[in-house]
C-alpha cells in the first residue's frame, strides 16, 4: 500500500480524468457529458497541483528576513491552475448555453436523437 | 524598435473595446477589426528584417527568460502573424458586409479574439503560454460556429466544443508531465534539459501534446468535428477557421515536436514516421470524403482535412526541403481556402441552398465571383501557374529527394489524393460553367466591399504561383528556424 500512500494525489487525478473520459464517452445525455467534462478538468487541475506539491510545505512568500529554509510548495503550478480553472469555467458556461440552445431545437439532449451533421 | 508584444496587445485590447463602442453604436462594430489588423501587418513586416537576422526574444516583465513569460519572433512567428493578420484583414473587411444578422457586435469580437488567440500562438516561446493562447483560439471559434444559431450551427458547435475540451485537457496533462519533469514551461529551457525523445517519461508526455493539439489541427482520427463545424459556420469563420485556426493547431505540432522534443528523421524513434504515415491517412481520408459531397461547404470542409495531411506528411520527412514545402503548401492552403470559402459564401447566398447541383449556370450570373472560385480550386489541386503548384512541386520533390522507401510509396498516396481532388473540384467547375441552370437568380455580381477581399485573394495567388521566389527565400529560413533547435535554445537563453 505504499505506493498508495505516496503517489495518492496522482492516483486520484488520473482516477478522476478517466471517469470523466468515461462519462464523456460513454453517457448520451449532453449533460451529463459536460459534467464528465467537468470532472476531467478538475482531475486535471487536481493533477498540476499534485506535481507541486509538498507535504507539510508553506507558501513560498518571504515576509521577514529571519525566515529560514524550510519546505515550501511550488508556486508554478497553482497559478497554472488559476489559470486552467478560469478557462475550464468559460468552456463549460460556453457548454451549457449551448445545450441549451441545442434543447431549443432538437427537445431532447439525448445525443443520439441528434443527428442531423453526419459524416 | 517595435515590439512583438503589441501583435497581441493591440488585436486584443480592440476586441474588448467592440462591445464598449457598440453601446453608443450598434453600427460602428464592424469597421473596428480591420484597423488591428492593418496595424498588426505594419508592425510585422517592420519586425520582419530584424527577425531573419536573428529572432527577437521579448521577455514579459522583465524577468529574464527561462522565468518569464517569453514571446520569440523568429521568421517562422512573423511569417505566421503576418498570414494571420493578412487573411484576417481581408476576411474582415468581407464580413462587414456579409454579417447582418444576430448580435454582429459579439462576432466582430470574437473574430478578433480568435485572430489574438492564433497570433499568440504563433508568438509565444512559453508552453503553458501556448495553451493558453490556444484555448483563447478555441473557445471563441466554438462561439463563432454557433453563431449562427441554427440547427445545423449549434449542433456542429457542441460537438467541437466536447472534442476540443478533451483535447485541450490532454495538452494541459502533457504540459503538466512535461513541468514535472523539467521543472520549466520554457520551450527553450524544456529542449535545453531534454536529451533523449525516445525514452518513455519523455514519450507519453510528447503523445499526450500531440493528440491534444492534433485535435485543433484535424490529423485524422481525431478530426470527427471538422466537416460540421467548418460547413455549418457562416462563410466568413469557415474561411478563418479552415484558412488559420487549424494551420495555427499545426504550427503547434511541428514547434512541439522540432524544437522541443528534437525529433529528427536519423534519430532512433520512428515517431515522425508515424507521423508521415497519418498525415497520408488524413489526406485520402479527407479526399475521398469531399469526392462524395452534395453539399459544397462540406466538400470544401473535407478538403481542409485532405490539405492539413499533405502539410502534416511534409513537416514530417523533417528535411529542410520538405519542411519548406509543408510551410509553403500551409501558406497556398491557407490564400486558396479563404478564397473560396469567401467566393461560396455569396454564390450560396444567391442560390438559397447549398447543393453542388444549385450552382449550375452561377458561372454566367457572377462571372468574377466564378472566376476567382475556379483559381481557388486549381491553386488547390496544385495547377500552374497558381501557388498551389510551386508548394506541391517542392514536397515531391523532398519526398523523392530522402530516399527512403516509405515516403516513396507515401508520396504515391499523395498524388492519388491529388487526383482525386481534381475530380470533385473539376465537377464543381463544370457545374459552374458548363450546365444551364435556374435562369431566375439575379445577374448580379457581389457587393463591391467582398469584391475587394476576393481580387486581393486572387492576385495573390497568381502572383506567387508565377514568381514563387517573392515567398520562398522567407520560408527557408522560417524552415532553417523551425528545425534547429540548437540555435533557438542559443537565441532564448543567451
Amino acid at each position: 500500500m505504499t505506493f498508495l500512500e505516496n503517489y495518492v494525489f496522482y492516483v486520484g487525478a488520473f482516477g478522476l480524468v478517466l471517469i470523466g473520459l468515461f462519462t464523456i464517452l460513454v453517457k448520451r445525455n449532453l449533460i451529463k457529458a459536460i459534467i464528465g467534462l467537468a470532472i476531467l478538468d478538475t482531475g486535471v487541475n487536481l493533477f498540476l497541483i499534485s506535481v507541486g506539491y509538498l507535504a507539510r510545505g508553506t507558501a513560498p512568500i518571504y515576509t521577514r528576513a529571519e525566515q529560514g529554509a524550510q519546505p515550501m510548495v511550488d508556486p508554478v503550478p497553482q497559478a497554472l491552475v488559476l489559470t486552467a480553472i478560469v478557462i475550464g469555467v468559460a468552456v463549460l458556461a460556453l457548454a451549457l448555453a449551448l445545450a441549451i440552445r441545442l434543447y431549443r431545437h432538437y427537445g431532447t439532449l439525448d445525443l443520439r436523437k441528434i443527428t442531423e451533421q453526419r459524416w | 524598435m517595435v515590439n512583438p508584444v503589441l501583435l497581441i496587445v493591440v488585436p486584443l485590447g480592440f476586441a474588448f473595446l467592440i462591445p464598449i463602442l457598440s453601446l453608443l453604436s450598434k453600427k460602428a462594430a464592424k469597421y473596428i477589426p480591420p484597423i488591428p489588423l492593418c496595424f498588426n501587418i505594419v508592425v510585422s513586416l517592420l519586425l520582419l528584417p530584424r527577425a531573419l537576422e536573428n529572432p527577437v526574444v521579448v521577455s514579459i516583465g522583465g524577468w529574464q527568460p527561462a522565468f518569464s513569460i517569453n514571446l520569440v519572433a523568429g521568421p517562422v512567428g512573423i511569417l505566421l502573424s503576418a498570414v494571420v493578420a493578412f487573411v484576417g484583414l481581408l476576411v474582415s473587411i468581407y464580413a462587414v458586409d456579409y454579417i447582418r444578422e444576430g448580435a454582429t457586435d459579439r462576432y466582430h469580437m470574437l473574430f478578433l479574439l480568435l485572430l489574438t488567440g492564433a497570433t499568440g500562438v504563433v508568438l509565444t516561446g512559453d508552453i503553458f503560454n501556448l495553451f493558453v493562447f490556444f484555448e483563447i483560439l478555441c473557445i471563441s471559434s466554438y462561439a463563432l460556429v454557433a453563431y449562427a444559431g441554427d440547427k445545423a450551427g449549434i449542433e456542429s458547435a457542441v460537438k467541437y466544443l466536447i472534442q476540443g475540451a478533451v483535447g485541450s485537457s490532454l495538452l494541459l496533462i502533457g504540459i503538466g508531465l512535461l513541468y514535472g519533469l523539467f521543472g520549466t514551461l520554457n520551450m527553450a529551457d524544456i529542449a535545453k534539459a531534454l536529451q533523449s525523445p525516445s525514452s518513455l517519461p519523455v514519450f507519453v508526455p510528447m503523445a499526450l501534446i500531440i493528440s491534444g493539439l492534433g485535435v485543433e489541427a484535424a490529423i485524422f482520427p481525431l478530426n470527427g468535428w471538422l466537416p460540421d463545424a467548418h460547413s455549418s459556420a457562416p462563410s466568413p469563420v469557415s474561411a478563418i477557421l479552415s484558412g488559420i485556426a487549424i494551420e495555427v493547431g499545426l504550427y503547434a505540432i511541428a514547434r512541439v515536436v522540432f524544437t522541443i522534443f528534437g525529433l529528427s528523421i536519423d534519430s532512433t524513434s520512428n515517431f515522425l514516421m508515424f507521423l508521415a504515415v497519418l498525415g497520408i491517412l488524413t489526406l485520402l481520408v479527407g479526399e475521398m470524403c469531399a469526392l462524395g459531397q452534395n453539399n459544397i461547404k462540406r466538400m470544401l470542409a473535407y478538403s481542409s482535412i485532405g490539405q492539413m495531411g499533405l502539410i502534416l506528411f511534409a513537416l514530417a520527412m523533417a528535411s529542410s526541403y520538405a519542411v519548406v514545402g509543408g510551410l509553403f503548401q500551409l501558406v497556398s492552403h491557407t490564400l486558396a481556402k479563404a478564397l473560396l470559402f469567401l467566393t461560396v459564401g455569396y454564390m450560396t447566398y444567391r442560390t438559397h441552398s447549398l447543393d453542388v447541383s444549385a450552382l449550375a449556370g452561377i458561372g454566367k450570373r457572377m462571372p468574377i465571383t466564378s472566376l476567382a472560385f475556379t483559381i481557388g480550386a486549381f491553386s488547390l489541386i496544385g495547377l500552374p501557374p497558381f501557388a498551389g503548384f510551386p508548394s506541391k512541386l517542392l514536397i515531391v520533390r523532398a519526398a523523392l529527394a530522402t530516399k527512403e522507401c516509405l515516403f516513396f510509396v507515401l508520396i504515391g498516396g499523395a498524388l492519388l489524393g491529388t487526383v482525386i481532388e481534381a475530380a470533385y473540384f473539376f465537377r464543381i467547375v463544370q457545374v459552374l460553367y458548363f450546365k444551364d441552370g435556374n435562369t431566375n437568380i439575379a445577374r448580379k455580381q457581389v457587393p463591391a466591399v467582398a469584391l475587394i477581399p476576393i481580387v486581393i485573394f486572387v492576385i495573390l495567388i497568381v502572383g506567387i504561383g508565377i514568381y514563387p521566389k517573392f515567398i520562398t527565400g522567407l520560408l527557408s529560413s522560417a524552415a532553417a528556424e523551425l528545425l534547429n533547435r540548437v540555435d533557438y535554445i542559443r537565441n532564448v537563453l543567451g
